[in-house]
């Protein structure tokens, strides 16, 4: 009972991608490489507007502030605690 | 001589047009990942603390670790790190092909049916349904539904390609077409979609398709999808051309030829057929092509260019995922040799690994995808690069300090085991570690709290606010 399944399985993957690859064989997909190292820098120029430093309420930074402090604080802690504790 | 780039007729430069329902599958994707990540901290968290203290849920049976533990895990890979990772492919796929996603009225609905799945995953699980199997727990219906929406997630993304004005597919686009396709039908099929009862086989034979399936979960889903992304991201940070596209096609190629049925190596100390461990375990080892590949291409094309990467919080964060990849790579690679995994099998060790693959790697490059495309599917800049800086410094201190404990405490455990020490003397060795990592565990926590307040202030700014 094993074998069909898994030879099933395995051999779907590979003719699936064997059927894709040589499709992509035909329709020139391997021609032109150099072009294709360029695609992705298309609209480089027109790149979005820079990122914001700062136009952080004062109150939302101590909010967040508060948080990643006590995120720290209590890692901080919890390492402190455990290497106090578990002394053998 | 490099061409320059194809000056396409771009049928509707995506720049100009500024209705209001563009990007809106991007959008939805990217929110659904903020959030969930949230979610999926706090359950992974939660079930850290139960294992310090395993009394605290009481007779909540629905707060028991057992249920919680699944919860996380459907949560990080379908919560967090997919729709990530999605987010960014409905951005670039369209861009790299030089048209509009076919449909946003389709992309809406499967973010809805997606979130539905999401939903009804976390309620049902905590229920107690589960079909009991690792990375296949959720039932029947809601197996229906993830394989309908990666269905519809293949059509709109299968008819923007035919549509495309773009002749070339760039190595991104083959990564994520691929990723969906394979996923749709490796979900069906690793949860024996066609035995709607238990969804499952019986006996060795179904713990062998379960693990095809569970290690595609990273290597044909996680993985490709995340190659789409760095490929995208990178060079355009760099403002330069990647390194090689032949190189990067020979990467893709060889992952599906090699990655598809290495399953195996989860199942080496089970008794299943030799011939399926020796492929498994000489594939494992072979995956060095595809990962050096991907790798080299990356890293040569950023070579001289730090300084960008830097600069650019996306890139930033998915740098760092390359580099989370090569280590996790290189590891699981070592650990499907039977003579390590005669010590890491069983353990935390693994549960380390986990975390470096699925949070250090792929879950950093969807968070870097996600701050790749937010400035442009929102028209403004990102609301605080402060707040993603901190976000970022949060994760890789948490990820790294999980490996660091969790490796140690898996060699504990591993070497007991070999030594026949009992258990209870071990859980006591290893309680500080837990510990340790449930307060990195906040840290992470910390991070997705801010990530989704980041983004949220991103795309919804106040009115009369600054752009
Ligand atoms: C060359 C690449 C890789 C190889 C050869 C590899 C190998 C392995 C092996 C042998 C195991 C089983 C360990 C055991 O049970 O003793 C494992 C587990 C795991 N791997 Fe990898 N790995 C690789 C990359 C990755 C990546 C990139 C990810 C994440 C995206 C990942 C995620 C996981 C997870 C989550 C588990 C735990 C599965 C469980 O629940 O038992 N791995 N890996
Ligand atoms: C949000 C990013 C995270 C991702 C992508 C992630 C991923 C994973 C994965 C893939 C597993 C399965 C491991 C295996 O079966 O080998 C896992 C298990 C687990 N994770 Fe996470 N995780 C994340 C955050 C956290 C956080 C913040 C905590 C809190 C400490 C945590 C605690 C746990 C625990 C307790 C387990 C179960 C381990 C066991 O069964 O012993 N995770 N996680």
């Amino acid at each position: 009972m094993i074998y069909p399944y898994f030879i099933t399985y395995m051999a779907a993957g590979l003719i699936l991608a064997g059927g894709v690859f040589a499709w992509a064989l035909k329709n020139g997909q391997f021609k032109d490489q150099q072009r294709a190292r360029y695609l992705p820098l298309e609209e480089s120029a027109k790149a979005g507007p820079p990122s914001d430093l700062s136009r952080i309420r004062k109150t939302e930074l101590g909010v967040l502030a508060g948080l990643a402090v006590a995120g720290l604080g209590a890692s901080g802690a919890a390492i402190v605690f455990s290497l106090l504790q578990n002394r053998p | 001589m490099p061409t320059p780039p194809f000056e396409g007729k771009g049928k509707r430069p995506a720049d100009e047009i500024p209705e209001p329902g563009r990007y809106a599958t991007a959008r939805g994707f990217c929110l659904t990942s903020a959030f969930w990540m949230i979610v999926a901290a706090s359950a992974g968290l939660l079930g850290a603390t139960e294992l310090i203290a395993p009394d605290l849920p009481g007779s909540l049976a629905w707060l028991s670790f057992g249920r919680i533990r699944p919860v996380h895990i459907n949560l990080v890979l379908f919560g967090f790190v997919t729709p990530g990772l999605l987010g960014a492919a409905f951005y670039y796929v369209p861009r790299l092909l030089r048209t509009e996603l076919f449909s946003e009225r389709l992309g809406r609905l499967t973010v809805l049916a997606w979130n539905g799945a999401l939903v009804a995953i976390v309620v049902s699980l905590c229920m107690g349904y589960t079909q009991g199997r690792e990375y296949a727990e959720p039932v029947w219906p809601i197996d229906v539904l993830v394989v309908g929406a990666f269905g519809l997630i293949f059509f709109n993304l299968a008819l923007t390609v035919k549509n495309r004005e773009e002749p070339l597919l760039y190595v991104s686009i083959w990564y994520v077409l691929a990723a969906v396709i394979l996923t749709a039908v490796t979900y069906a099929l690793g949860n024996v979609i066609w035995r709607p009862d238990s969804g499952a086989l019986s006996g060795i034979p179904d713990a062998i398709l379960l693990w095809f399936y569970g290690h595609n979960v990273f290597g044909l889903l996680l993985t490709p999808l995340s190659a789409g992304v760095a490929y995208y991201v990178i060079p355009r940070a760099c403002r330069a051309p990647l390194y090689s596209h032949t190189l990067s096609l020979l990467g893709f190629w060889s992952l599906l030829v090699i990655y598809t049925h290495i399953g195996t190596h989860h199942l080496l100390q089970v008794p299943v057929p030799t011939w399926l461990k020796v492929i498994a375990v000489t594939d494992s080892v072979a995956m060095v092509i595809p990962v050096m590949a991907f790798l080299i291409n990356i890293w040569y094309t950023a070579r001289g260019r730090l300084g960008e990467i830097h600069a650019d919080i996306g890139a930033k964060f998915v740098f760092t995922g390359t580099v989370m990849y090569f280590f996790v790579s290189i590891q699981g690679s070592m650990m499907s040799l039977p003579q390590v995994q005669r010590v890491t099998h069983f353990n935390n060790w693994v549960v380390g690994h986990a975390h470096v693959g699925v949070l250090g790697f792929a879950g950093m490059i969807a968070i870097g995808g996600l701050y790749a495309v937010l400035p442009k599917i929102s028209g403004r800049p990102l609301f605080s690069r402060f707040l993603a800086d901190l976000q970022y410094w949060l994760i890789l201190i948490g990820v790294t300090g999980f490996t660091v404990v969790l490796t140690v405490a898996g060699l504990i455990q591993g070497n007991a085991w070999l030594n026949g020490e009992t258990v209870y003397r071990v859980l006591g060795e290893i309680h500080m570690y837990y510990i340790v990592r449930a307060g990195l565990g906040l840290m992470v926590f910390s991070a997705a709290l801010i990530g989704m307040y980041n983004m949220a202030r991103t795309l919804f700014p106040r009115k009369g606010g600054a752009p």
